[in-house]
């Protein structure tokens, strides 16, 4: 029993029974919003996280593909009647197509070159949107019809079916994420990250690679695009190129622990998990308060705990098994 | 374990002092209650305003609106038909961020037992806002002025005039000013710019202007010199920014700094606020504007006035003073549905029907929602800056002032 | 036409000086420090405040607050790099990045408190004048700040190519290890290093008082444009960031009058975008990485 307690597999399993137990266990729909949050945002990070945490290209414009998702799947929905289900494929597919041109721009620059192209790509779709109303809306954005409940077309009227959504999205999202971390291609990566001229010394053709993940990362991202607009019902441009959501998209992962399959979910769970607490806790008109103290946590993180917060799972982890394994060798005789 | 016996020993004394204090405030509190028991449960009514980002400085002023709107109800007796109960206000910031009005809209509708819910100023918000209030089946208020908010909606009630409503006031008050207006319309780039820059274009040609420039810009302007450029080049002879405060301070001043001669009607947004007037100072007397509500309106919204301006020492601007007539009208609707479920509420707001007191401190003084939420009594009024306060020239029945030349 | 045109460039010119200030601050500390500073907005907010404060309090013109606020600046700047930056310098990019943004968050957020939201104006002599070429509109407010920002920039020139200070400055961002083999010390010239960027903040800060309101979130409507410039001039390139910053200033006004009042932006993001496309390393391609 103690040897399959310190097996990964296990505490995996568990997690996968709570996360689909919870909204069956939790009856305020405010915590459920909270989760599909959590969730969504975990499944973002994962996304960013192929990119910037194995590759190490650091990206600040991941929203253009959550935009480019988001709009996809609108403008399929609310011009032609398509179900957000294809609409979210189909904005996969813009979202990679619209990386090739991107990454054969931005993989030419380094550091923060880079960051800063990523942004201003996703700022100039952000803009692009807001000036040409015809098309999708301008800055007024629009509201998905309200159809009641329509699992077809991605409406619930509980919040439980958006929960389960977006788990299965994350789950897709960490499962590729496993797979491609065991795969040559992972090794391939994480080589890029480290030293990309090294890499490319020994052979490895690291603009292929780069623009692979790319394309996997800009998929993922889009259809989290789809998936929130859907859920909060609106889109406009302001909200689906948002630099927020570049941000924390990397953030996330960063907080949680860069480069590693768990990071983006701790750190989600403590970033977005503070910051609804906050809310509720100090929300109530003050001007300023919880964002004051969200930002001095984050300072305090970054301060003392810059490997990510997985640094300290790990650890307890470590300790947890250590204790186990102790605990089998004195029972032995 | 001497020290831990002690230590106990010292709990157990301390707790029995604690006690004996404390029976004797409860007693006195249990006899307190006893005597409220007749008083009923409050009744909780939600607000969502921005109290921090770009439209913190508004959403503020909101919260105070709301505050003091609920302190009036609650003086006045509170909601008699339920036993006196009075009214609990429950604020949320919404931080100026759509996603945050989708969560905290959701949350406050979930948390607590709410029975109505106004806000959150800027349409984009509203308009968020609205989609969950209507999935959740909870009466908004608002007098956010997108005339989206009227659109395929059974629980949102917009008792103000509309952004369609304000361009044709500012068409017609341009006709005020010159006998061929010809106009240079810049908007900022949101849901509030789009909206009503859509009503002017429209509504022009039949209102006899002609449109000589109609630019939007991105809003958050770092110098506006550019945009005056352009108009000047235009050749128009009157200006309709669409703009909240910030843009608009620049625009004004750049005006004034390029020496560009040229009527301005501000609509609405950041022109109607105390604090237009004080960032460009005297630049602002005599400019024009249009707004869905003003302090000068009638007796009752001078009443209210004088109130908010003892406490905050500002003039009650805009959309504060409409929220109070707003919270009114639920109180209004409480009263005839004499129950807090947000169903029956609802359907007592659709029927709303008020000529008097501060739910109808409106322009045009009347009340009565028609199907799409909208109030069939509401109109614009246009406004003029008057010695550092705004008062109301427009139309003829709501002028509180002479039209000041300038 | 040619009236706007030129008219349209005077205007960017005066606008990019003092996206020349903000620019150059960010570029010295990257160029130095080798960390991006995203709070550099907000630096300039505190500038603007000090100002504003020292105006409404005292009387004192911004163009005079401008020597307290650099001040004022300079000693925050010290303080930042010696207690928070010096933290998270050997961490690599991604985490000095998140410190700058958390810190700006910060930032907006505790002025929010203080000062709330309300918009701050301050109305001087020459506000609202403009000194006229021909048919040219030059706001003297503008003028001024962009004389002084030019002034600024000369000044700093001069420190880092005269002084032993300077030439310190730019031995350590070239290369650090020999620069401590030379025997200086990293800390005090980083500590400098930010001090005098957060000090341009500041005289932005001031410069812009006369014409521009103060609010918490005033600092993110130039960091932006700051950040495009510093990029386009190629990072640590001060000269750079100050050329690429008028260059700026005057593509988003022809934007603005030729292609649209929505699309200055768009204008100046087709530039960085085809620049770092042709010299992935901005105009001036390599003087520090």
């Amino acid at each position: 029993m103690r040897r399959f307690v310190s097996q990964g597999g296990f505490w995996v399993g568990a997690l996968a029974v709570i996360a689909v137990a919870l909204p069956l266990l939790v009856s305020s729909t405010f915590a459920i919003d909270i989760f599909i949050r959590i969730l969504l945002f975990a499944f973002i990070g994962v996304a960013w996280n192929l990119m910037g945490g194995y590759a190490k290209q650091l990206s600040l414009g991941h929203a253009a593909y959550f935009g480019l998702g988001a709009y996809t799947s609108t403008i399929l929905l609310i011009r032609y009647g398509v179900s957000p289900w294809i609409g979210m494929l189909a904005g996969g597919i813009v979202a990679m197509l619209a990386s090739l041109p991107i990454g054969a721009l931005c993989f030419r620059l380094r550091g923060p070159y880079f960051a800063i192209a990523t942004i201003a790509t996703a700022q100039v779709l952000m803009l692009l949107f807001l000036k040409f109303r015809d098309f999708a809306w301008g800055a007024e954005g629009t509201t998905m019809p309200n159809l009641g409940d329509a699992p077809l077309m991605m409406q619930f009227d509980s919040k439980a079916p958006y929960y389960y959504v977006v788990l299965v999205l994350l789950a897709v999202g960490l499962a590729i994420t496993y797979w491609i971390e065991r795969s040559w291609m992972g090794y391939y990566l994480v080589a890029v990250g480290e030293d990309e001229d090294a890499a490319e010394a020994i052979g490895v053709d690291a603009l292929r690679i780069k623009r692979n993940i790319y394309l996997i990362s800009a998929f993922l991202t889009a259809l989290a695009g789809t998936f929130y607009v859907q859920y909060i019902y609106f889109i406009d441009p302001n909200t689906a190129f948002s630099f927020n959501v570049s941000v924390e998209a990397a953030l996330v992962s960063i907080v949680g622990g860069i480069g590693t399959l768990w990071g983006p979910v701790i750190g989600t769970v403590l970033l977005e998990g503070t910051s609804a607490l906050l809310q509720s806790w100090l929300g109530g008109g003050h001007g300023g308060v919880q964002l004051t103290v969200y930002s001095l946590i984050l300072i305090a993180v970054i301060l003392y705990r810059p490997a990510g917060l997985i640094g300290i799972l790990t650890a307890a982890y470590d300790r947890v098994i250590a204790g186990t394994k102790r605990a089998n060798k004195s029972a032995a005789p | 374990m001497a020290t831990t016996w002690n230590s106990t020993l010292a709990k157990r004394r301390n707790r029995r002092d604690f006690l004996k204090k404390s029976t004797g405030a409860v007693a006195l509190a249990a006899f307190g209650i006893a005597r409220k028991a007749f008083a009923a449960e409050p009744v909780n009514i939600g607000g969502l305003y921005p109290v921090t980002g770009s439209f913190a400085q508004i959403g503020q002023g909101c919260v105070n609106a709301a505050k003091l709107a609920v302190q009036m109800v609650n003086e006045a007796g509170g909601i008699k038909s339920l036993g006196g109960a009075p009214l609990n206000l429950i604020v949320s910031d919404v931080q100026s961020d759509t996603t945050v009005t989708r969560t905290e809209t959701d949350r406050l509708i979930n948390a607590y037992k709410l029975s109505a819910i106004h806000g959150c100023f800027a349409s984009a918000l509203t308009l968020i806002a609205s989609e969950v209030a209507e999935r959740a089946k909870m009466p908004l208020l608002t007098g956010s002025s997108s005339d989206q908010l009227n659109k395929n909606r059974r629980y949102t009630f917009t008792p103000f005039s509309r952004a369609s409503q304000f361009a044709e006031a500012q068409l017609q008050m341009s006709r005020l000013v010159s006998d061929s207006p010809k106009v240079a319309v810049i908007f900022e780039n949101t849901a509030f710019g789009t909206s009503t820059s859509n009503g002017l274009r429209e509504q022009a040609s039949g209102q006899g202007v002609e449109v000589v420039m109609f630019e939007p810009y991105s809003a958050g302007l770092t110098d506006a010199s550019p945009l005056i450029n352009k108009v000047r080049a235009s050749g128009a002879n009157m200006l309709f920014p669409v703009s909240y405060l910030n843009d608009l301070i620049l625009i004004i001043r750049a005006i004034k700094q390029n020496g560009l001669e040229i009527a301005i009607n501000g609509g609405s947004g950041g022109f109607v606020i105390p604090d237009f007037y004080k960032n460009v100072g005297s630049v602002g007397e005599g400019l024009l504007g249009v707004a869905h509500w003003n302090h000068d309106v009638n007796a009752d919204a001078l009443k209210v006035n004088e109130n908010y301006k003892k406490q905050y020492g500002e003039f009650l601007f805009e959309y504060a003073g409409g929220l109070v007539a707003q919270t009114f009208m639920i109180a209004d609707a409480l009263e005839r549905a004499a129950s807090t479920d947000p169903q029956k509420v609802r359907d007592a707001l659709s029927t709303l029907d008020v000529s008097s007191g501060y739910a109808a401190m409106g322009p045009g003084g009347k009340v009565k929602f028609g199907p799409n939420g909208k109030n069939i009594y509401a109109h614009p009024v246009g406004v003029q800056w008057q010695h550092g306060d705004l008062a109301t020239v427009f139309p003829k029945e709501d002028a509180r002032a002479p039209l000041l030349k300038t | 036409m040619l009236t706007t045109i030129a008219q349209a460039v005077v205007n960017g010119l005066l606008i990019g000086g003092i996206y020349a200030l903000v620019s150059i601050g960010v570029t010295l500390i990257f160029g130095v420090v080798k960390i991006v500073n995203f709070a550099q907005g907000e630096f300039v907010m505190i500038g603007m405040y000090i100002s504003f404060f020292l105006a409404t309090s005292f009387g004192i013109d911004p163009l005079i607050a401008l020597v307290i606020s650099m001040l004022a600046l300079f000693f925050i700047g010290v303080l930042l790099q010696h207690f928070l930056i010096r933290r998270v310098l050997a961490l690599g990019d991604m985490p000095q990045i998140f410190l700058t943004f958390a810190l700006s968050l910060l930032l907006v957020n505790i002025a929010l408190l203080l000062f709330t939201a309300n918009y701050r104006t301050v109305q001087t002599a020459y506000s609202e004048t403009a000194i006229h070429v021909g048919a040219i509109n030059v706001p003297l407010a503008k003028l001024i700040a962009f004389a002084v920002a030019m002034l600024l920039s000369g000044l700093l020139w001069m420190f880092l190519h005269g002084t032993d200070l300077g030439k310190a400055m730019r031995a350590a961002s070239q290369n650090r290890d020999v620069a401590m083999l030379m025997g200086i010390n990293p800390d005090r010239v980083y500590c400098v290093a930010v001090g005098v960027a957060l000090a341009l903040a500041g005289a932005a800060g001031s410069l812009l008082m006369p014409f521009y309101p103060a609010y918490p979130l005033v600092g993110q409507n130039f960091v932006l444009m700051a950040f495009v410039a510093v990029v386009l001039g190629t990072l640590g390139n001060i000269t750079g960031a100050l050329i690429a910053s008028l260059m700026m200033g005057v593509a988003e006004s022809l934007g603005i009058q030729f292609v649209g009042a929505d699309s200055g932006l768009i204008v100046v993001f087709g530039m960085l975008l085809l620049t770092l496309a042709l010299r992935p390393n901005g105009l001036f391609g390599g003087w520090s990485r």
